[in-house]
């Protein structure tokens, strides 16, 4: 039996990492979920596949291992987290960039050297009141942040 | 009282958090309420000093030998009272100083959280709640002083007080570490002090301290940090640099130097360094045109004179450190509190722009020149009586020492004269008008009304003012108050008494002599100006300091741009080609066990899900089925754990697969297809060849790993799960208490990530137009907030 799930296993975490290194965003999350499934069967299968009674105490035994369960437990929450920040991420850098093409993603970072904000005056000081700029996109201006590739870019 | 003096200004921070929207500027009278506990350690101080020290010990973490130990000998009680002095004043002021927009629910709460950090570095005596308390000072410094963060210039102030302040922050760590390894205890004042004094710790312990002592105090060549702190309000830099922050390095100097005095080396070190700062600090004072620039380096100038006292590690040094302490709080207080009126008055700080205030700001006039008579050091002020005394001190170290003493003197004579300078007429200092420039720049800064401030603003000055003018007039007071630290910081020996004459002395002449030269200075002003110009050098700490953050920068940019500047895919194929060759090294050591391959019927429904839902999901084209199929895999896993015992993760797995399509869904509406976009034809292979690659390495690890190589600790867990855990589902005792830390972990992770979704989503909402696109595009984002996203770009031209 462990034979066959450890071809399953394969299969899975195969189709997981093709998805993975693909250039649509939605494929690389939907690939991480893919390899995330074959890792917890993995887990399980490792500790030995026999069809044992759940490891509650009210149940008559012999009980399956309760230690690799309960890591399984951990790393489906685990997982639906890390799920849910990459969508929104992937969600994000679509805003920002305005495509969903993966492999243009870093394409900022080999523009260089940011901005490296303003300086203070040792010797002259901002005058003396706060100027709260409300308007956010003013602000962001102010941080140096450069522009990464605007939606008006893409072909 | 020595525990609550510390804490309540934190109470009172939470409070003033909470009600600083209703009650607006008012919320400085709340605030200010945070001090009195502090204050009302005077009592002891002056009501019954042969009590002291006092000392109140709370148990906080004894695993750690931190506890809240707090001592209240005569020095610290004195630079406590002292805090709370200036802290109650400066928080009156701002009530008045700030404009209504500010935000006081940060500006009060960070005040009191800093002035409670103080109380706490100054009252201590545990070493580990030291370092705490120091950097708890350089954290809420740098809030302080990145108060208008809207402003460029003030996080860069913030940034490099913090940086400076936190590196000596860990000079500071490494010092206390030896200190209570040699001393023996965790207790300031129970270390052994000879075992200290004889251990191999001793000499890199003290340099660890003067570092630390020397970037906190804003000595030479750490002062770069100061005169930017200036980015904050100026209530903030009175409280900071006249009584607080600045000083902790010298309480430091003045603690320690009871333990390391005893080494010739801490005294030749300091002494001269305190000097240098100083004499270095009022040359850059005088050249300085900005009034609150002015003050910056004369408070450089005035923390080297400090430091070079206690630095002297001798009776007299500590008497007469201890008196300009007191002295120099109060000037500088009243002088920052000054500069605030004429900038609030008249809208400028400029020295050019402004003239002949003592016309229309009389009051103002009058407290700052006694303010200044006392920095200057001439009599009938208190500063004119620590002055001397740190001539007498001076004198008996040696010529060299007493000649940049006197150098530092002229110059501050010098740049207080200049600072006096915008009371009167400068046509009689320098005929010349103004250039047509400046005239028109000063015009446009100066407000056209300019009139007294109002007692609000002024009185704080006065009180302080009126402090120094009795200081010089009563020495036997600021002698009392000075005296009441006499066996912390031991000096009782001394029979020294504090007084404006003491006939004629050496010091006496060098003063005179001082006030000679630095007229002299005076009245070739425009001259030493042109001077100046002439001698400053290109490079300074501030450029040293730039270009080591700048060359920090550019290198982490650079060596980013070489190991990741390829795209995302392309760095994943790398680090999977190097997980699969260690990989293939493990499989390659264990063999692998195979059993024949059994098919029960009950398993094939299992199977096939779990196959079929990979395989569609690489054959779908359509996102809605994608998700779908994936579904199918997803309830495969949940039957699996069915089937082999595990109703729990079914349970979980169900109810995260339902949870996850509606995330997909939601996501789906803001993102586009899921068609795979082309990758090149040797892209392609290779992605084959390791998702290939990867699928048998899993099925050959699994297949390896099936075998025990040790007892399993399973039976353990079935045993203790009832007596131990008193649960019989054993997954959930695990979970909540075998690996409870796991579990807290866990749930860690998800309310982080819960944390990033919401920023994230938040981000791209309407009223925050997305940062990245040009401003015309705003107009879109607050009417249809749908249109920013680009799924309906096709819409927008």
């Amino acid at each position: 039996m462990s034979s066959l799930f450890a071809i399953i296993i394969g299969i899975l975490i195969a189709a997981g990492v093709f998805l993975l290194l693909s250039r649509t965003i939605v494929r690389v999350v939907i690939g991480l979920s893919f390899i995330s499934y074959g890792i917890h069967l993995l887990i399980l299968t490792v500790a030995g596949l026999n069809q044992s009674s759940p490891p509650l105490l009210t149940l008559p035994g012999p009980y399956a291992d309760p230690l690799p369960q309960s890591l399984i437990l951990t790393s489906i929450v685990i997982g639906f987290a890390t799920t849910a920040l990459l969508l929104t991420v992937a969600l994000r850098a679509y805003q920002v960039a305005g495509h969903h093409d993966v492999e243009a993603f870093g394409d900022n970072l080999a523009r260089g050297a940011h901005g490296k904000g303003e300086r203070a005056d040792p010797e002259h000081q901002s005058p003396d009141a706060p100027e709260w700029t409300e308007n956010v996109s003013e602000l962001r201006a102010s941080t140096s942040v450069p522009p990464i590739s605007t939606p008006g870019e893409q072909p | 009282m020595l525990t609550l003096s510390v804490f309540f200004p934190f109470v009172i921070a939470l409070v003033c958090a909470v009600l600083a929207s209703k009650m607006q500027r008012y919320t400085g009278l709340l605030a200010a309420t945070g001090f009195v506990p502090a204050l009302l350690l005077a009592l002891p101080l002056v009501g019954m000093p042969a009590a002291l020290p006092t000392r109140e010990l709370t148990s906080w973490v004894p695993e750690l030998s931190l506890s809240l130990l707090f001592r209240g000998d005569g020095f610290s009680l004195l630079f406590a009272v002292l805090i709370g002095v200036i802290g109650t004043l400066a928080t009156l002021y701002a009530v008045s100083y700030l404009s209504a927009d500010e935000k006081f629910g940060r500006f009060y709460p960070y005040l009191l959280a800093f002035g409670g950090s103080m109380l706490g570095l100054v009252l201590c005596d545990n070493l580990p709640l030291l370092y705490m308390f120091w950097e708890m000072t350089s954290i809420t410094s740098f809030l302080l002083i990145g108060l208008w963060h809207t402003r460029g210039a003030a996080r860069d102030g913030a940034v490099k007080a913090f940086l400076v302040s936190a590196f000596g922050g860990i000079a500071l760590l490494a010092a206390l570490v030896m200190l209570s390894i040699a001393g023996g205890t965790t207790t300031l004042s129970q270390l052994n002090i000879s075992a200290v004094q004889a251990s191999p710790f001793f000499i890199p312990a003290m340099l660890c301290i003067i570092l630390a002592a020397a970037t906190k105090s804003a000595q030479l060549p750490f002062h770069l940090w100061l005169p930017t702190a200036m980015e904050a309000p100026t209530p903030i830099s009175a409280f900071l640099h006249s009584a607080t922050m600045v000083k902790a390095g010298v309480m430091l100097v003045a603690k320690f130097g009871l333990i390391f005095g005893a080494s010739a080396l801490w005294s030749a070190i300091l002494v001269p360094l305190g000097l240098a700062s100083m004499a270095w600090g009022s040359w850059l004072a005088l050249r300085q045109t900005d009034l609150k620039a002015l003050l910056a380096y004369s408070t450089v100038s005035q923390l080297g004179l400090l430091m070079s006292l206690y630095g002297l590690a001798s009776d007299e040094g500590r008497f007469a450190a201890t008196a300009h302490l007191l002295n120099h709080a109060a000037f500088k207080a009243a002088l920052f509190f000054v500069v605030g009126i004429i900038d609030h008055e008249t809208g400028t700080r400029e020295i050019p722009f402004l003239h002949n205030l003592r016309r229309t700001m009389p009051i103002t006039f009058v407290l700052a020149l006694l303010a200044t008579i006392s920095m200057a050091g001439l009599p009938p002020l208190g500063g004119f009586i620590s002055k001397e005394l740190f001539y007498e001190a001076m004198l008996h170290r040696g010529p060299a020492f007493i000649a940049v003493a006197v150098l530092g003197s002229v110059l501050t004579f010098a740049y207080c004269a200049r600072l006096l300078s915008i009371f009167f007429m400068p046509r009689k200092l320098n005929n010349d008008p103004l250039p047509p420039v400046v005239e028109e720049e000063r015009r446009k800064a100066l407000k056209k009304d300019i009139h007294e401030a109002g007692p609000a603003l002024y009185l704080p000055a006065a009180l302080l003012v009126t402090v120094a003018l009795v200081f010089g007039l009563w020495p036997q007071l600021l002698e009392r108050l000075v005296r009441t630290t006499e066996n912390s910081l031991q000096f009782g020996a001394l029979t020294e008494h504090l007084a404006l004459w003491h006939g004629v002395t050496t010091a006496l002449l060098l003063s005179i002599f001082t006030w000679l030269l630095g007229s002299v200075v005076v009245y070739f002003a425009p001259q030493v100006a042109t001077w100046q110009k002439r001698l400053t050098p290109r490079w300074n700490a501030n450029t040293l300091y730039y270009q080591i953050t700048d060359g920090l920068h550019d290198a982490a940019t650079w060596l980013i741009t070489r190991t990741q500047g390829l795209a995302l895919p392309d760095q994943l194929r790398i680090m999977l080609l190097a997980a699969g060759l260690m990989a293939t090294y493990a499989v390659w050591l264990s063999p692998q066990v195979f059993h024949p391959i059994s098919l029960p019927l009950a398993i094939v429904p299992i199977a096939v899900l779990l196959v079929g839902g990979a395989i569609g999901v690489l054959l779908s084209r359509n996102r809605l089925t994608a998700v779908v199929v994936m579904g199918l895999t997803g309830f495969g896993s949940a039957a699996f754990f069915l089937a082999f015992g595990a109703p729990d993760l079914a349970l979980t797995q169900l109810l995260v697969e339902a949870v996850t399509v509606v995330l997909f869904l939601l996501a789906f509406r803001y993102l586009p297809g899921f068609r795979d976009l082309p990758r090149t034809r040797g892209r392609l292979l290779l992605d084959s060849l390791l998702a290939a690659a990867a699928g048998v390495g899993a099925t050959l690890l699994t297949l390896s790993s099936v075998r025990f190589l040790a007892p399993p600790i399973s039976p353990w867990y079935l045993l203790n799960s009832y007596p131990g855990g008193g649960g019989k589902n054993v997954v959930n005792v695990l979970l909540v208490d075998f690996r409870g830390f796991d579990t807290l972990g866990e749930s860690l992770v998800v309310g982080m990530v819960a944390l990033a979704v919401v920023a994230l989503v938040r981000l791209g909402k309407k009223g925050e137009p997305n940062p990245n696109k040009p401003a015309t595009s705003s107009l879109h984002v607050k009417e249809h907030p749908e249109e920013s996203m680009p799924v309906t770009k096709e819409v927008n031209p």
